[in-house]
């Protein structure tokens, strides 16, 4: 027995996240030794941390773009474990489980991956007709509520290469929002962009942390971090350094590196 | 003294436009078949699974490495001794003919999908892992990533060798009068022949081959504007 593979009603329904010692290997580098993460239904969740302390690895481990070696994951209902056969392969996923959890966890990228070749209401109607069957009606309709939302609907007959680079986070933004998923992923969302244009993204990911939904961000912006997240996780060399609250993480932490990474914020 | 013959261009404008006609025919399915080879064969080659990679790489290499003539003939004739052997060891009487349309689609298309495959593979590979990724992150099935985001995003990268390859090939479809099949090439040769205007039809021959490639040039420019209508203008790229 090395895998179990279905969907648990048992996964807690109070958890969006639920990752228990999640271990990922790049041949002999270790970039996540036990990592365990809890994120509650409808809380905001900021991992920061050094580059290459794994944090992006992480967040890739939640939609599974990375898959742990080793460990155990529950999110949006869907339970997975990762072992491994004799034979030395990762087990623990199969594709239709794959696409039905990707299909509730959606991501924002650092560098938007808009797919060019579609409109903005194209690239934000693409995902929920494909992948969840909606009609070109409803995906419309939902499309526009979205794009709306984040104030690009006047761009909706654009094409991407057309906008600046906080237009298209914003419209990678309403075509993640449009899939209406349990849990929404941030990687780096405004490190690509024009300064002046960091505060456009910033100020919509800070409405959707309002409205209360679940999200896990990778992000350098620390002052924003401290401000909208329940959570903060400081990653330290592939490991939990520390975790808590703002306050905990920003102010009150004992951990030397973590003092001395969140002090440029802290001051 | 009057050495010109009683035939001319005239009485051979039927036969000819038929023969041109019969060459847009083969040419046109030999890349039909051969995009679709050349998709396939693009796909196994960027595959995980080694055996079918393998497989790709050989048919890519194997193909390209030989002339088409030669891949003609052997078709053609060795085809055809193959199957009446078959057929006379299943004890059946006869002798099989190999259509000559169907050998000059078959073994045109077994080509183009060669070239189809690299020139295709180059452009899958050309497209930014991040697109793919995004398709991945949403769930997308192998097919629907596949046709909605694979296909357009390399059509760009792949449009500049794919009409390339359609104007080697109408060229090509020449290589089937060895055969006698009757397409434009091999009526030419049959008018020149009778009327001994050699000039004349050879002449007229350039001109209609010339008249196919740059209509096509001008669909692939316009086809090309079309899968490019996403991306600001290329003069400064």
């Amino acid at each position: 027995m090395t895998s179990s593979l279905h969907a648990t009603p048992s996964a807690s329904s109070t958890l969006a996240v639920e990752a228990r010692h999640l271990v990922k290997r790049y041949g002999d580098l270790e970039v996540l030794r036990d990592v365990s993460l809890e994120v509650p239904e409808g809380s905001v969740t900021s991992i920061i941390g050094a580059s290459g302390s794994g944090k992006s690895t992480l967040l890739r481990c939640l939609n599974l773009l990375e898959r742990p070696n080793l460990g155990e994951l529950a999110i949006a209902d869907e339970a997975i474990r990762f072992d491994r056969t004799p034979q030395g392969d990762v087990v623990g996923l199969d594709r239709r489980q794959l696409q039905r959890l990707r299909a509730k966890v959606s991501m924002v990228f650092q560098q938007f991956n808009l797919w060019p070749h579609f409109t903005v209401l194209g690239n934000v109607t693409e995902a929920p007709m494909r992948v969840k069957g909606l009609s070109r009606r409803r995906a419309n309709a939902l499309a526009e509520h979205y794009l709306e939302r984040v104030g690009m609907a006047d761009k909706r007959d654009s094409y991407p290469a057309y906008l600046s680079g906080g237009q298209q986070q914003r419209v990678a933004i309403a075509r993640a929002l449009a899939m209406e998923p349990r849990l929404l992923l941030f990687d780096e969302p405004t490190s690509a962009l024009d300064p002046e244009r960091v505060s456009e993204v910033l100020s919509v990911i800070r409405g959707l942390a309002d409205e209360g939904r679940t999200m896990v961000l990778v992000t350098h912006e620390m002052a924003f971090a401290r401000d909208v997240s329940d959570q903060v996780v400081f990653l330290d060399r592939g490991v939990v350094g520390v975790a808590g609250t703002p306050q905990d993480v920003f102010e009150d932490s004992e951990h030397e590196r973590c003092r001395h990474f969140v002090a440029p914020a802290v001051c | 003294m009057n050495t010109v013959s009683q035939e001319g261009l005239l009485d051979w404008a039927g036969p000819i436009l038929q023969g041109a006609l019969t060459t847009l025919e083969i040419a046109v399915l030999a890349y039909a078949i051969g995009l679709v080879l050349g998709l396939i064969g693009a796909s196994a080659r960027l595959s995980p699974w080694a055996p079918l990679r393998g497989l790709a790489t050989a048919y890519s290499t194997a193909v390209r490495a030989v002339p088409e003539l030669l891949l003609i003939i052997l078709l053609y004739y060795a085809g055809s001794q193959a199957l009446t052997a078959l057929i006379h060891a299943m004890g059946l009487p006869g002798q099989v003919a190999i259509n000559g349309f169907v050998t000059a689609v078959g073994v045109l298309a077994f080509v183009q999908g060669a070239y189809m495959t690299e020139v295709l593979r180059g452009a899958i590979l050309a497209i930014p892992k991040g697109q793919l990724e995004a398709a991945d992150a949403f769930g997308f099935s192998t097919w629907s990533r596949f046709h909605r985001i694979v296909i357009p995003a390399m059509l760009p990268n792949a449009l500049p060798g794919m009409s390339n390859l359609w104007l080697i090939l109408i060229k090509d479809t020449a290589l089937i009068s060895v055969i006698g099949f009757s397409e434009l090439f091999f009526t030419i040769q049959q008018a020149a022949a009778s009327t001994r205007a050699h000039f004349l039809f050879y002449a007229a021959a350039g001109a209609i081959y010339l008249l196919m490639t740059l209509t096509s040039t001008a669909l692939f420019a316009r086809l090309e504007r079309y899968v490019r209508r996403g991306q600001p203008a290329q003069e400064e790229a």
